[in-house]
């Protein structure tokens, strides 16, 4: 019998042995092209198709295949005129003037023009559909048709990010709206590409679409995008073609991917932060020599090396290199004994006991185990709390004053939605919007602060605004509510007879230009 | 004998609308607030709360499960938190794959289950039997996830013969059905095995041996009919855990079925999505066992309920 | 997780009556898969007893110049992502799979069987309301019972024991319902009763008696199942803590590594593998022996 378990452990071996050799059939994806179609894999599903409403990145980039706003974002994420031809800003920042692109049509044939601007509007600023997008225009006083084919926006107050909130208003027909059909489910744009079909968690369908009124730059006439949530599962659809196109591939893969020469690894530094939140309202947290204490004892190289696989960058400010006026700090320095000594000074000569919380998804994981080990130098004894990520929203946003927050240290991410400077610091770091009203978990709170973000709405003028913005990160940065980690470094790749496609730095794909060779 | 049928019947009403208020109440326990989860990480207290009662959260919770309950008896499963699509819809969208991959998985677990089950019953304690039971018991002691991953690597990244995930042609359902049906084998065979090794120590075997039948025969003649039934049965049963322990696999191959629909509605705190599936679980389940009683009472009165 | 659910055994009590220790462990012999999983078993309680005092590193040492490590001399089972020695792991985190999922079935067998002994024992309505509150808890996939729990109870280990013995329940009670029941027809009880024994007393003394092989069987049986069920809540980052060496833990926090490391997921795969099978095969074999029907 003895004979028969190694047996067992020998089919086992061999197995190993199978899966460890490798082999490059890719005949599938060869198929697949004389079609002219392509699929896209990604980590998660989409949650609605409906523009005006979609919040998550996901359904934020499948909506922008279809459907395109006033201004929107280039590769780097600045801002460009798209259905707009020009725009003006005032000089008290307050009015907004779009001359619109005439000859541009939707999808089901209506004309874009001033009235389907003003249809759009009506429906955003609706009170009763609650939609997303009325978040953007919060500062939007009224709106004004100038003419067939020009419109005003006026603001109650100046906001700096007023043109990337603009960037993220996509505009439907006007016939769809007033048809009342569920946007969500039937998009109707102007984009390169239309609606074809979506089975809700399996796959969205896009065809390309034959009258579009920009330049012809993609050859492709089919987009499938596949939600695949398993990592493991995503990185086999680039590998074996299936899929021609995947974001993200885990860090994992990488390497291996480099050195397969039908696959193509792009690399695009991103607006996403990573940190843990240290709730400075709580002991021993409130005392800034542990915090700073906490920051210096993470060697971040370690944490770029060994959980980000080497992709990532030091996260040197409040907000990603990539953000609207971000401004390099000075990282704080891997130093134990320095470290010990702060945690001395501090009464915490012994260290303490504390929490860290995050989601369950198993890069988190690996960041949380790592933080542990880093803060086990200085006697901190951290244990991990991973939560399913609706439980963790809820403990995070339940609580109603600072004391009641059992929150300690949350290991998490954060990028601005527009990519401006207001939204990776307002919600962050404003005493106004300590959970649930906002994102601030460090409950960090800094009156010279709170005045600046304010203060940076009220100019119009981009070098004060840009000096303000200087000055918060570097208070900040110094009271040190966070152990600042890593900027996310994104990882997309595709088959290397697809062009154009890319990933944006706020996490969005996009496929205007995609081209097979 | 219909009269006892329509016992049972009247008798499931009561425990259907106990099922719906337990999910109910179950789900509503579990943390998490839609609201939130769709105003998003920069929204502020009143949007969340203006989301909460345009979706009637902010109601008690009683309330609550009587709209759905009045929804629920007019056939109104209501609509999805998430998209806005209809719960009848997303389901009905669903549930063929599932239906398909399940049905699979089954066949060929009856198929090699029952194999293994009657070599290993012919041959006690010799070595195929041994083996047989290490093969169908190795088939309940893998971690679905592991052999779905493993499964990935070896077939579609190595040979690249199947496609990763999916539900598009037959080619993607042959991993997921192996993994998912694996169990199911495990629990035919061992079944199948048992019951066999039972009947043949039944007398009228015993007799039919002495009359000088071949052993093989016997096997095959006698025994194989009177085992069959109870593991068709118990295959039959298993359909119901199936369509609720595909949540795993299909989250690996990334199969668009109930399962992943349950995992990602959950995660959202979808609830009219999430309560619809459960309850439609949980009466397969309470159907198919119906049914089972039904038939076995009609095979022998005495197990009716008095 | 357990997504099957086997309930393989048949209704009907196994029973020791008949064989004495000697006898049955000459049968138990002779059944070779079941004994060599008996000797692995006892070889894991003592790897759980004295793993932590003779691997040869830190379990919860990290070292980020090794990490990832192929199996070598140094480190038989390799290194994980944080440069710590596999095998170390495993052997220390034995003591922390065997503890939770026999502590579950554990729990999950002694509610089971009152309510089962309860149920078959008094029937009439007790056995109907207790038989009706199984099915609704049976009616529930049980992953999505053991997400719900985990995500009221909040995470930990000590919740994942009480998810999964809270489905485990369900089952006892039915399997020893039914073992009670067929005791209960049993001449002697009768008789007992005839004597005038009270209720309690024949619950313990005579029928809970007959129900225990069948108990026993199941009970392994199921401590498999549980196992397997805690690496399923850790795949969906539900489980134990993750930094610690749980073998669901270990498995599902390496799986992005399949690709570019296998020995990441192969080894925890591995023993996971191996004891599941063991505790399954010995039930088995348990079972042939204890049980009259299916016994030479």
């Amino acid at each position: 019998m003895k004979s028969r378990i190694s047996l067992l452990l020998f089919i086992m071996m061999a197995f190993l042995a199978i899966t460890a050799c490798s082999s490059d059939e890719n005949s599938e994806g060869k198929a697949k092209d004389e079609k002219k179609e392509i699929t896209i894999a990604i980590d998660q599903n989409f949650v609605t198709l409906d523009p005006h409403n979609a919040g998550d990145t996901v359904s934020i980039f499948g909506t922008r295949a279809m459907y395109e706003g006033l201004v929107g974002f280039d590769q780097n994420m600045e801002v460009i005129p798209v259905l707009a031809e020009d725009y003006e800003v005032s000089e008290d920042a307050l009015e907004y003037t779009f001359k619109l692109r005439e000859g541009v049509t939707f999808h089901d044939g209506e004309p874009f023009n001033a009235e389907a601007v003003q249809a759009n509007f009506d429906r955003i600023m609706d009170e009763d559909q609650d939609l997303r997008a009325k978040r953007n225009f919060q500062y939007v006083d009224k709106m004004e048709v100038l003419g067939d084919y020009e419109v005003k926006f006026t603001l109650n107050q100046p906001f700096s990010a007023m043109l990337n909130k603009f960037a993220m208003v996509p505009f439907i027909s006007p016939k769809a709206i007033k048809e009342d059909k569920d946007l969500g489910l039937n998009p109707v744009g102007t984009g390169p590409f239309q609606f074809n079909k979506w089975n809700q968690g399996d796959s969205l369908v896009v065809d390309k679409y034959a009258d579009y009124w920009g330049e012809d730059a993609t050859n492709v006439e089919k987009v499938v995008y596949k939600p695949v949530p398993e990592n493991g599962s995503r990185a086999a659809m680039l590998k074996t073609g299936e899929a021609d196109f995947v974001y993200p591939v885990p860090q994992q893969n990488v390497k291996d991917f480099e050195n397969n020469d039908d696959v193509v690894i792009e690399k695009t530094p991103s607006t996403i932060a990573r940190y843990v939140s240290i709730n400075t309202f709580k002991e021993p947290f409130n005392d800034v020599k542990v915090r700073k204490a906490m920051n210096m004892a993470v060697n971040k190289e370690a944490y770029i090396d060994v959980v980000k696989n080497g992709y990532a960058s030091i996260l040197d400010s409040t907000m990603s290199s990539e953000t609207q006026y971000y401004s390099k700090q000075e990282p704080y320095t891997f130093d134990v004994e320095e470290a010990k000594k702060l945690m001395k000074e501090a009464g915490y000569a012994d260290g303490f006991e504390a929490e860290i919380w995050g989601n369950s998804s198993s890069e988190t994981i690996q960041g949380m185990e790592f933080i542990k080990q880093q803060l086990a130098q200085i006697d901190i004894d951290v244990s991990i709390k991973s939560m399913e990520e609706g439980t963790l929203s809820d403990e995070i946003y339940t609580p109603e004053t600072p004391e009641d927050a059992k929150v300690q240290m949350w290991y998490v991410s954060w990028s601005p939605s527009s990519g401006d400077a207001d939204g990776a610091t307002r919600s962050l770091f404003s005493s106004e919007y300590f959970p649930p009203n906002g994102a601030n978990t460090a409950y960090f709170n800094n009156s010279d602060v709170d005045k600046w973000i304010n203060a940076a709405n009220e100019t119009s003028v981009k070098e004060e605004q840009a000096d303000i913005y200087s000055n918060i990160q570097s208070t900040v940065y110094d009271e040190a509510p966070w152990i600042f980690l890593a900027t996310d470094t994104i990882l997309s790749g595709h088959t290397k007879n697809l062009d154009g496609v890319y990933v944006l730095p706020d996490g969005s794909v996009s496929i205007k230009n995609a081209t097979l060779k | 004998m219909w009269q006892y049928i329509v016992k049972r019947v009247i008798g499931l009403i009561p425990l259907i609308l106990v099922v719906s208020f337990v999910i109910f109440m179950f789900i509503h326990l579990i943390p998490g607030d839609p609201a939130r989860l769709i105003a998003g990480k920069e929204a502020t207290i009143e949007e969340v709360q203006e989301i909460r009662v345009s979706l009637g959260l902010d109601k008690p919770i009683i309330e609550q499960y009587f709209v759905y309950l009045k929804d629920l008896l007019t056939g109104d499963l209501g609509y999805s938190i998430q998209s806005g699509a209809p719960v009848s819809e997303l389901i009905g969208e669903r549930i063929m794959p599932t239906l398909g991959l399940t049905f699979i998985s089954i066949i060929w677990a009856l198929v090699v289950g029952i194999l293994i089950g009657v070599v290993s019953a012919v041959f006690r304690n010799k070595w195929p039997d041994h083996l047989g039971m290490v093969v169908a018991v190795s088939g309940i002691s893998l971690p679905n996830f592991w052999v779905g991953l493993v499964l990935i690597q070896l077939f579609s990244v190595q040979l690249g013969w199947l496609p990763t995930g999916g539900a598009d042609d037959w080619k993607s359902y042959l991993m997921p059905s192996f993994a998912l049906g694996a169990g199911i084998m495990a629990m035919i065979a061992r079944f199948m095995r048992s019951s066999l090794m039972e009947t043949m120590k039944q007398d009228y075997i015993r007799t039919g041996r002495a009359k000088g039948l071949g052993g093989n025969a016997i096997v095959f003649g006698h025994a194989l009919k009177n085992s069959l039934i109870p593991v068709v049965t118990i295959a039959g049963l298993q359909f119901g855990f199936l369509l609720g322990g595909s949540v795993v696999v299909e989250t690996v191959f990334s199969f668009p079925g109930l399962g992943r629909l349950l995992i990602d509605s959950i995660q959202f705190r979808d609830y009219p999505v999430v309560q619809a599936e459960i309850l439609l679980f949980s009466l397969q389940f309470i159907l198919v066992n119906l049914l089972v009683d039904i038939v076995y009472s009609f095979l022998n009165p005495k197990i009716r309920y008095q | 997780m357990s997504d099957v659910q086997t309930e393989i055994m048949p209704e009907g009590a196994v029973s020791m009556k008949e064989g004495k220790l000697s006898n049955f462990w000459k049968d138990f012999r002779k059944k070779k898969p079941a004994l060599i999983s008996f000797y692995f078993i006892i070889l894991l309680f003592i790897i759980t007893l004295i793993g932590p005092y003779i691997v040869p590193y830190d379990p919860a040492a990290p070292d980020y110049n090794k990490v990832l490590e192929s199996p070598s001399l140094q480190h038989l089972f390799g290194t994980d992502s944080f440069g710590r020695d596999i095998l170390s792991r495993l052997a220390v985190g034995a003591r922390i799979s065997l503890t939770v999922s026999i502590s579950a079935v554990l729990l999950g067998a002694l509610v089971g069987t009152f309510l089962g002994l309860i149920s078959g024992f008094f029937g009439k309505w007790v056995d109907r309301a207790i038989m009706r509150v199984c099915d609704v808890l049976f009616a529930f996939p049980d992953l999505i019972l053991a997400i719900g729990i985990v995500a009221i109870l909040g995470p930990g280990l000590k919740n994942v024991v009480i998810a999964v013995a809270f489905f485990s329940i369900p089952s006892f009670a039915r399997i020893v319902r039914s073992a009670t029941l067929e005791t209960k027809e049993m001449l002697f009880v009768e008789a007992t009763r005839s004597i005038g024994a009270s209720n309690k007393r024949m619950i313990w003394k005579h029928i809970f008696p007959e129900t225990v092989p069948t108990i026993i069987v199941y009970f392994t049986m199921k401590v498999g199942t549980a196992i397997l069920a805690a690496a399923s809540l850790s795949f969906l980052g539900l489980g134990a803590e993750p930094s610690s060496p749980d073998w669901g833990a270990m498995l599902s926090n390496s799986r992005d590594y399949i690709d570019s490391s296998f020995h990441l997921v192969f080894f925890p795969g591995l023993i996971i593998f191996l004891t599941v099978l063991a505790f399954n095969l010995l039930g088995d074999g348990l079972r042939d022996v204890l049980d009259p029907k299916t016994k030479d």
